[in-house]
Order: C-alpha cells, then sequence, then structure tokens
C-alpha cells in the first residue's frame, strides 16, 4: 500500500509540475486524481481491503497525499491566475471617469454662509420684495425727500404711466438697499425678534470693476426690550471672526445713517496684509470697511407703531459681492454676472 | 472735504502728528480717506457725513479737534470781536443792522419776498475797495484747496467760506440796479447766465437773487455774470444768508450744479452765525482791499431757536450697553458746546449749540456722548436673542434643495442681471410682452441695457450660454435661481421666483466611451429628477407651440393640471438672432407654482415582504406613437399590480418596418399581499399585451 501512495505521489506532483500555466491540464490532473472516480478517491475506497491492523496508518498516508496534491495543484492555479490577471493589466493612469459636481455660485455661497452665522446666533431669515414704493424705501427709514443723505441712494424708478403718482405709496422704484424689510416685518410681527433679509438691490451706478447697478446685500434686525449698543458690537465681532477668520480684529468708528441711531460703520482688520496697512487692497490703511451698522432710530419705532421708550433695537447691512470679493480675492465685481463657467466652476 | 493741516493749526494748536489727527477725526465720525503730504503741508481728505454740515470748514473741524484732544479752539480775529476803537476804523462793529446807524445813509435797500425759503438775509457794503491780486499768504491757502486764485475779493469769499462754512457773495454793487436786492421765486423760464458762463433756465421753486430787472444770482447756487466782481468793480456788497436746504438742492440737482455754496446750505449753515462770518469778510477786504465799510443790512430771524432736551443718564447706558459716570456724560456733552441747565432726578436739562442743526432729541445725545467717549471703549456684549419658530421659509428650503440637487446632476448656478434691454426680449421670442404691456419698465434707466425688468429667466440665461460658447466651453450647464417680475392689467407689480436651465455641448466627452451632444432628454431627465426629488408626483410634458422654441421640440410641464413650466430646443431663429450656432437646450420654471406641491417631509413606507416578477416586453408600433399613452395603457391594463414600466430600448432599422419603431420596455409586476404565482403574472402580461395590440395595434418582436 505504501509503495503504492509513494508512487502516486511521485507521478502526480511530476504531473501537476508538467501541467503549470496550463489551466485544462490542471483541471485533467485535478479530476485524474481528486475526482469522483479519481486515483486518490479510489485509495480511500480500497481501504477496506487493507489490513485493520494497518488501517490507520495507511489513512494516514493517504490523506497526506491528498493535502500535498490539492496544495500543489492550488498553487498552480494561483500563479496562474496571477499570470492571467497581469496580462488585463489597466493603464492606472488613465483618467477616473468624471463624476462632475455642478457649482453654487460665489454669491448664494457667501450669503448662505452669512446666514448660517446668524441662524446660529438666533436670527431667522425673512424675505421682501425688489419692487418698492418710495415709503418703504425712504420715508419710514427716516430718509425724507430732497435730503442730501439721498445722495448714498440714487434709485431706479418704474414707469408708471398708467398710474396717478404723487404719493410715496404709488411710486414705485427698485429697492436700493434691503432696509425696507425691516418696515415690512415690523408692520405685521410684535418684538422681540431677530431677522437676517438677503437680496437683490438696485442703484443707477455705470457698471466698472468696482459698481454695478444690481447686488446684494444681508440686512439684520435685532428688536427686543434690552438690545444694546454692546450687543451690537458683540454679534458683529463673532459674525466677522467666523466668516473672515478667529485673528480678524474689528473697528467700530461713528457714522451717519437715517435709520440708525448711534450709527457706526465696521471695519476688519485686512484680510490681506493682516492689518499692517501695506497692502493695496486695504489702500495701505489696515482696515477693511464691511459694514454698516447702529441702533434702530427711535423715528423709525415710531413709523411703525412701536412704543420707542420700551423696545430698542440693533441693525446691521452689508454688501455681498464685497465680502465675497474679499473672501476669494475676486478683483472685479463684474465677474459674478457674466457666468463664465471658468469663473463659476473656481468655487 | 479737503483740509490742509497748516491751515488746520490757524484755528487749534495740535501737538500731535498729522496721522494721529487724522486717526482721532477718523474714529470721532469723521473718516480721514487720505493722508496726502505735499511740501511744507499734508492734506486730508475728509469724509463728512450728510447731518454734520456744521463741520464743511476749518473751524468746524477744530471744534472737532478740540472736543476730543481738550486743546482749545482759537477762533479767528474778528470772530472774537475787536476794541470799539478798531471797529470805528473799519466801520464794521458798529450794531449790526447798519439802518440803525443814523450816521450812514443807507443807498441799499433789502427785500426777501419769502421768508420762508429765506428766513434770514444779510447784505454789506463795501466801498472803495481796490481789486487786485491777494497777498501770497491768501493765494496760498487758497491753492491748497485746489482752486485757483481769481482776485482778492473772490478769493476772500472762498477763504471765508472754507474758514466758517458759510457761503458769501460778493456783487459787483454798481451794477445792481437801483441798489435793490430782492429775494424772490424766480418766473417761469427766467433765464440767467451765471459766472460759469452757462445760460440756465429757471422756474418758479427756484429761489433768486435779483434787483429791479434781472435776476443777479441763483440763490445759494452760483452768481449772475452780469454782477460779477471784476478788475474794474469798486464798490461791492457782501451776501451772507441763510436759504432753504431743500428748495437749494432742488435747484441744484434740476440744474445738475452742485458747487460748495450749494453742497453747504444743502445741509443747512449756522443761521446765528451769518452776521459774524460777514463780518469777518468784510474785515478781510478792508485789511486787503482798502475801502471802507458801508451799510449792513440783516433781515429775518437771528437764530434757529434753542432746542432744550432732556437726557435721562439710566437711557443712556441701556442704550450704549455703558454704566458712564454722571460727571462723563456732562463733560462730554460741554465738550462738543452742549450747554447744561439744570440736573434733576436722574436726568439732565441741556441746550444743544446753534450750530448743531442736526441734534433734536434725546437719541442724538446719546449719540454724541458715544461718539466722543469712543465706540472702541464699549465692552462687546452678547444678547439673549430668543425666538421661536423656523429659521429659513419653506421657499428658502426648497431653493436650497433644488441648488443641491442641480449641483449633483453637474449644473452649475448662474446669477444674471435683473433688468434686460427690450432688444433682448425680442430677440428671445418675448415681443409677447412688450405688446401686453406687462413688462415692468424703468423711468430713468442709465443704459438702454437696463431698461425692463425681466420677465423670464431665459434671456439672461441664452446670453451667459452664448458668453461661454464663445470662449469654447465644450459644455455648458447652467442654471438661475431668481426672480421674474411682470405686471397686470391693474397696473400691479409680480414677483415670481423662477429657475431656469440650459443645456449645450458635448453631453459626455469621456475617452472611456467617447462623446455625444446633449439632448432634450438630458435637460427633460435632470428637470424630472429635480421635480421628483422636491416631491412633485408625476408631471406631464404635453407638446406647445412657443415662439422661443422650435417645433422639434418643445413641451409644457403640468402638474396636477396647473403649468408650471416649458422646457423645449431653442428655434433656430432665436438663435440666429443670439448668434448662436450650437443646439441649445433650455427649460423655465415656476417655483412659486411648484412650492404648492413640493413635499420634502419623508415618511417610511414599509419594504414590499414578497418579491416581485420582471416580464421584458419588445414591440412594434406606428413611429408616432407617445410613450406616455403607451405606458398609461399598459398601467391601466396591468393594475395596481403592474408597479413599474420603465423603456429600456428604441430602436429602428433592418427588423422594423418603414414608418414603424421597436420598443423594449420592463415591466415590474408586484403583490403587496402575496407572492405573486407565475400564473397571474402571465395572466395580467396578456391583458397588457391585448390592450396595447387594441389600442396601438403593436406587434410582438
Amino acid at each position: 500500500m505504501k509503495e503504492k501512495i509513494d508512487e502516486i505521489t511521485q507521478e502526480a506532483l511530476k504531473e501537476i509540475e508538467s501541467a503549470k500555466g496550463d489551466r485544462a491540464s490542471l483541471e485533467a490532473a485535478r479530476v485524474k486524481y481528486l475526482g469522483r472516480k479519481g486515483m486518490i478517491t479510489e485509495l480511500f475506497k480500497s481501504m477496506a481491503q487493507v489490513d485493520p491492523a494497518e488501517r490507520p496508518e495507511a489513512g494516514r498516508l493517504i490523506n497526506i497525499l491528498k493535502d500535498n496534491v490539492t496544495k500543489a495543484l492550488d498553487d498552480q492555479l494561483l500563479s496562474l491566475a496571477k499570470v492571467e490577471e497581469a496580462g488585463g493589466r489597466l493603464d492606472i493612469t488613465l483618467p477616473g471617469i468624471s463624476r462632475r459636481l455642478g457649482k453654487k455660485h460665489p454669491i448664494t455661497k457667501t450669503i448662505d454662509e452669512i446666514l448660517g452665522i446668524f441662524i446660529s446666533l438666533g436670527f431667522r431669515v425673512v424675505e421682501g420684495p425688489e419692487i418698492e414704493t418710495e415709503y418703504y424705501n425712504f420715508e419710514a427709514l427716516n430718509i425724507p425727500l430732497e435730503h442730501p443723505s439721498r445722495d448714498a441712494f440714487d434709485t431706479f424708478y418704474i414707469e408708471t404711466v398708467d398710474r396717478r403718482p404723487e404719493t410715496v405709496d404709488q411710486k414705485y422704484l427698485l429697492r436700493s438697499h434691503t432696509s425696507p424689510v425691516q418696515i415690512r416685518f415690523m408692520e405685521k410681527n410684535k418684538p422681540p425678534f431677530s431677522i437676517v433679509v438677503p437680496g437683490k438691490v438696485y442703484r443707477p451706478d455705470a457698471t466698472d470693476a468696482s459698481h454695478s447697478f444690481m447686488f446684494h446685500q444681508v440686512e439684520g434686525l435685532a428688536v427686543g426690550d434690552n438690545i444694546r449698543f454692546s450687543d451690537l458690537k458683540g454679534i458683529l465681532s463673532i459674525f466677522a471672526r467666523r466668516i473672515f477668520g478667529s485673528k480678524t480684529r474689528l473697528r467700530f468708528r461713528p457714522s451717519f445713517f437715517p435709520f440708525t441711531e448711534p450709527s457706526a460703520e465696521v471695519d476688519i482688520s485686512c484680510i490681506i496684509c493682516k492689518g499692517q496697512g501695506k497692502c493695496s487692497v486695504c489702500g495701505g490703511k489696515g482696515w477693511l470697511e464691511i459694514l454698516g451698522a447702529g441702533m434702530v432710530n427711535p423715528r423709525v419705532f415710531e413709523n411703525v407703531g412701536y412704543d420707542s421708550e420700551k423696545i430698542t433695537g440693533l441693525a446691521f447691512g452689508m454688501g455681498v459681492e464685497r465680502i465675497a470679493m474679499l473672501k476669494y480675492g475676486i478683483d472685479d465685481i463684474r465677474l459674478f454676472f457674466e457666468n463664465d463657467i471658468r469663473f463659476l466652476r473656481q468655487f | 472735504m479737503r483740509i490742509s493741516y497748516n491751515w488746520l493749526k490757524d484755528y487749534i494748536d495740535l501737538n500731535i502728528s498729522p496721522e494721529r489727527a487724522a486717526q482721532l477725526l477718523t474714529m470721532a465720525g469723521f473718516p480721514v480717506e487720505a493722508v496726502n503730504k505735499i511740501p511744507g503741508d499734508c492734506l486730508f481728505d475728509i469724509e463728512v457725513t450728510s447731518n454734520r454740515g456744521d463741520c464743511l470748514s476749518f473751524l468746524g473741524i477744530a471744534r472737532e479737534l478740540s472736543a476730543i484732544t481738550g486743546s482749545k479752539l482759537k477762533m479767528p480775529l474778528s470772530l472774537r470781536g475787536r476794541s470799539p476803537k478798531q471797529s470805528q476804523k473799519t466801520g464794521l462793529l458798529r450794531p449790526f443792522g447798519a439802518r440803525n446807524d443814523k450816521e450812514i445813509q443807507s443807498a441799499v435797500s433789502v427785500k426777501v419776498e419769502d421768508k420762508k425759503l429765506c428766513p434770514r438775509y444779510t447784505a454789506r457794503v463795501i466801498r472803495g475797495v481796490k481789486v487786485k491780486e491777494s497777498p501770497k499768504w491768501l493765494t496760498k491757502r487758497i491753492e491748497a484747496m485746489g482752486l485757483r486764485p481769481v482776485n482778492n475779493i473772490v478769493d476772500i469769499t472762498n477763504f471765508c467760506l472754507f474758514e466758517t462754512g458759510e457761503p458769501i457773495h460778493a456783487f459787483d454793487l454798481d451794477k445792481i440796479s437801483g441798489s435793490h436786492v430782492i429775494i424772490r421765486r424766480a418766473k417761469k423760464e427766467e433765464r440767467v447766465l451765471t459766472i460759469d458762463g452757462i445760460e440756465k433756465i429757471l422756474n418758479e421753486t427756484d429761489l433768486v437773487i435779483a434787483d429791479e430787472d434781472k435776476v443777479i444770482a441763483i440763490a445759494g447756487v452760483m452768481g449772475a455774470s452780469n454782477t460779477e466782481v471784476t478788475d474794474s468793480t469798486k464798490n461791492i456788497l457782501f451776501e451772507a444768508a441763510y436759504f432753504d436746504p431743500v428748495t437749494i438742492r432742488k435747484t441744484s440737482r434740476r440744474l445738475g450744479l452742485s458747487t460748495e455754496s450749494s453742497y453747504r446750505f444743502e445741509r443747512s449753515v449756522d443761521i446765528s452765525n451769518i452776521a459774524y462770518s460777514s463780518n469777518r469778510a468784510g474785515e478781510l477786504v478792508i485789511d486787503l482791499a482798502g475801502g471802507e465799510g458801508g451799510e449792513f443790512v440783516d433781515i429775518g430771524i437771528k437764530t434757529g431757536g434753542e432746542i432744550s432736551i432732556t437726557l435721562r443718564y439710566p437711557y443712556l447706558d441701556k442704550i450704549l450697553g455703558l454704566a458712564l459716570p454722571r460727571s462723563e456724560v456732562d463733560r462730554i456733552l460741554e465738550s462738543i458746546g452742549f450747554n447744561i441747565s439744570s440736573h434733576s432726578d436722574g436726568k439732565v436739562k441741556l441746550k444743544a449749540p446753534q450750530f448743531r442743526q442736526d441734534i433734536r432729541r434725546e437719541i442724538d445725545c446719546i449719540e454724541e456722548v458715544g461718539r466722543i467717549y469712543g465706540y472702541e471703549k464699549i465692552k462687546e456684549t452678547i444678547p439673549s436673542i430668543v425666538e421661536g419658530g423656523d429659521r429659513l421659509p419653506f421657499n428658502r428650503i426648497v431653493d436650497n434643495r433644488i441648488k443641491d440637487t442641480l449641483n449633483g446632476l453637474g449644473m452649475d448656478e448662474a446669477t444674471t442681471y435683473g433688468l434686460l434691454s427690450k432688444k433682448i426680449l425680442i430677440m428671445s421670442g418675448l415681443e409677447g410682452n412688450i405688446r401686453d404691456k406687462n413688462i415692468v419698465e424703468l423711468k430713468n434707466p442709465l443704459t438702454s441695457d437696463q431698461e425692463v425688468m425681466r420677465p423670464s429667466l431665459l434671456p439672461g440665461l441664452l446670453n451667459s450660454m452664448r458668453w461661454n460658447i464663445n470662449r469654447k466651453a465644450a459644455l455648458i450647464n447652467l442654471f438661475e435661481l431668481g426672480k421674474v417680475y411682470t405686471k397686470d392689467g391693474n397696473g400691479r407689480f409680480r414677483e415670481a421666483e423662477h429657475l431656469s436651465l440650459g443645456l449645450v455641448g458635448e453631453a459626455r466627452a469621456f475617452w472611456f466611451e467617447g462623446a455625444r451632444p446633449a439632448s432634450f432628454f438630458d435637460l427633460k431627465g435632470i428637470v424630472e429628477t429635480l421635480l421628483s426629488e422636491l416631491g412633485v408626483d408625476s408631471p406631464s410634458f404635453e407638446r406647445i407651440e412657443d415662439s422661443l422654441f422650435s417645433p422639434a421640440a418643445a413641451a409644457s410641464i403640468t402638474v396636477n393640471g396647473d403649468k408650471v413650466g416649458v422646457i423645449g430646443e431653442i428655434s433656430g431663429q432665436v438663435l440666429a438672432d443670439f448668434d448662436i450656432k450650437e443646439k441649445i437646450f433650455a427649460s423655465e420654471l415656476d417655483i412659486d407654482a411648484i412650492l404648492n406641491y413640493a413635499k420634502l417631509e419623508k415618511r417610511f413606507k414599509g419594504l414590499p415582504l414578497y418579491p416581485s416578477v420582471v416580464r421584458d416586453m419588445s414591440i412594434i408600433v406606428d413611429e408616432g406613437a407617445s410613450n406616455a399613452e403607451l405606458i398609461a395603457s399598459m398601467k391601466s391594463a396591468g393594475g395596481s399590480i403592474l408597479k413599474n414600466v420603465e423603456l429600456l430600448d428604441r430602436y429602428k432599422g433592418k427588423q422594423i418596418p418603414e414608418g414603424k419603431i421597436g420598443l423594449t420596455y420592463r415591466l415590474e409586476y408586484q403583490d403587496l399581499m402575496k407572492t405573486l404565482e407565475d400564473k397571474d403574472v402571465v395572466r395580467l402580461h396578456a391583458n397588457v399585451i391585448k390592450e396595447l395590440e387594441q389600442k396601438f395595434a403593436i406587434t410582438l418582436r
């Protein structure tokens, strides 16, 4: 029995070795030795005729034989598989099949970022119409007709030949700022509240690298029984540091807006030269103006029927294009509206 | 406003650098935009806000610096007053109102016809002046302000304007007929040649200075050339006055003529200081041009009235978020010219300085305290803003979903202008809107590119696509979410949110499978995916005729019978007008209409317990058959068990007869209550086929 086993071992390993690299011969060898009628299977069957005393030893030897043949076959098949796969080798430097994502417009991204910051501070988002009346755009905000404070608000008016104009309620215009939404909101809601208002505004400015007749603003208004100027500073500092980085310094300068008092202009330390006053972006001043803000003028509260003795409010407004230009280093406002995909796809 | 630092130092001792002074002014609300060093001087470019007309002068700025630095203000000599002896010599400091002065027989008379528009008018006569070049110190001052010196008289009026902020005009007295000065409204279409050499046509809302037979100045704006001071002038009449700011502003704006003078009158000059300014000018004339002081006429009110304000200290602390010592509040207010009348019970009664026309209420005083105390010293606090309700309105949540979805589908977001030309509307096949007068037009457009508000997003989108095509972009897929504006029959304006989508170029340009041009169905697929993502069920697409789209592919999109949009291939005519050679596919959706159907909230539906059975079916049908109708028929025959029908293949070729088309559909059958048995499927599928045979005369392949 032992001789027979040795003989088959020799023969099988030799045959497998010579079948190297040939899947069909290897398969034939597997059938010949390990198949249902294979030589090793037959050996197991012939165990019944072996002397019972020799059976354990014979069984052990046949099992060793089976393991050796199986291993030899597996090894050959594995190396064969490797060779075969290598033959279909890909040029892995070919480009991946693109699943290009579209991009949001940088103005959208900037507005979303601004709104996100204020939402996290407890503000909610409110919108209003772009075609406004003179009352909401000016009068209610304490910007009287024929007053020099209107110089900052050149305005597109709407043709209303089919109407009788004259009163401020019927004189239509394209809002020159988002502040009319303050009035519309306060007319319908009672304090306390805090809102942010994004939207398009229009001013008849000749278009160049830094002027556009249409641009975007975000306006904020928080009204309650204990809103203070110090709160305005706190909120806008958080905003500026979140959007321009934690090292940003702020500067509040007294200013004048008809609808706020006290009023302030807010500068941030130049994000290019880090406030050193050494670059052209800040004009060597080290500061960049980004916001107008202030405490709501009591006259504005009175115009919407609030008791200006009982409540106070803070308000602020910013130009989105300006912030986007600073954040992304964009040097020409017209790029926002050309929609050149080489521009849009950068953000 | 320009300020020469050297000149400024005539009125205040400053032991600080110009840069430091600039910083102090900036932080007090007078931003110094530029500090320009020139030999021997330093020029500030200061922005003065429209409420601070009192600071449009060297004295005004010096007064502010005095309040900030504590350094004393040095008033020029005549404004402080001179000894009686000097005043007799010049004839200028006698009691104002020369008509009271018996020594001088007045040869001039002043008549103010409209006291509302001119509450105070002064005229001062100086006779026997010698008009000549100004001395060096004066020309230097005038040149520092960027002006060209003219002669001593004109230079003095300019000098006084910059020094005191009060515009002063000099007339040649001998050219005023009858020496009668009349302040009146202009007559309709009255004409005057002003000193800039341009004739102005006036109307009844303008205020003018006139003599008996002509206009000699447009009040507060510009003098007429007929009474201009020339080298031969001997006797002059100085005007210093207060004119109604609104009237001056209207005239200045209508004539497009803004002068140093009108700029200051618009912002209100200090009515109580007019005589002094006139005095200062007169003195300078006598010093520099000789002559003798004559009549001085002063008509109207002498002050703007006292403004008394009560300031509550706790209210000030509440607004600013401060706890300032009351003595500090008082000190600040006094430093900027307030008079403290009395204290009582946490309050202080104040009188505002005459020159501060902008101070009217308690809040104005609070701002002043904050401003001079320094905003930078107010500590930051965080308010507790507690409010319920949604952070974002539903329409913005939907907007965000739209943008995210379209980005995921490879679409880039565009932003175009809300104002367009009529021409581009016509090019985009929208002349109907212009004809029907439902577009919103501007009264005062800057250019014809911005004359109407967009009634559709597509013209702007086409414009952006053309821009990119001209720059050789291979695939352009843009969308824009924004408002469109229309006007109804009653002239009411409507703003609606729309979405535009546009596609042009190679839909796939991969090395892997080769390029293929974008098609109508690429865009339709994007719209369908978007609507599905918004929870809008089964939109239907129906063929329409539309001047913007080609008859080959133009469809309306409806949901529940509501038209929510259009989609199609841009017509050849429109493409030709835009000079575009590529095929463009575009769609516009009315998002406000879609909002009625949008469902973003999700509810979990249990997974089916029983497997579905899939059967593919290849049919041959007339080429004109509608896919939507075929599927509708299959669904009606298949009933609720037919879960889904999908078109797998559309084939035209050898085995398909002329005028026919081969279609392969995959039908998915599923019963939610039990496992479908083969015989059930066979029966249902046979029904479906039978229905198609009857309705569409299909044959199976």
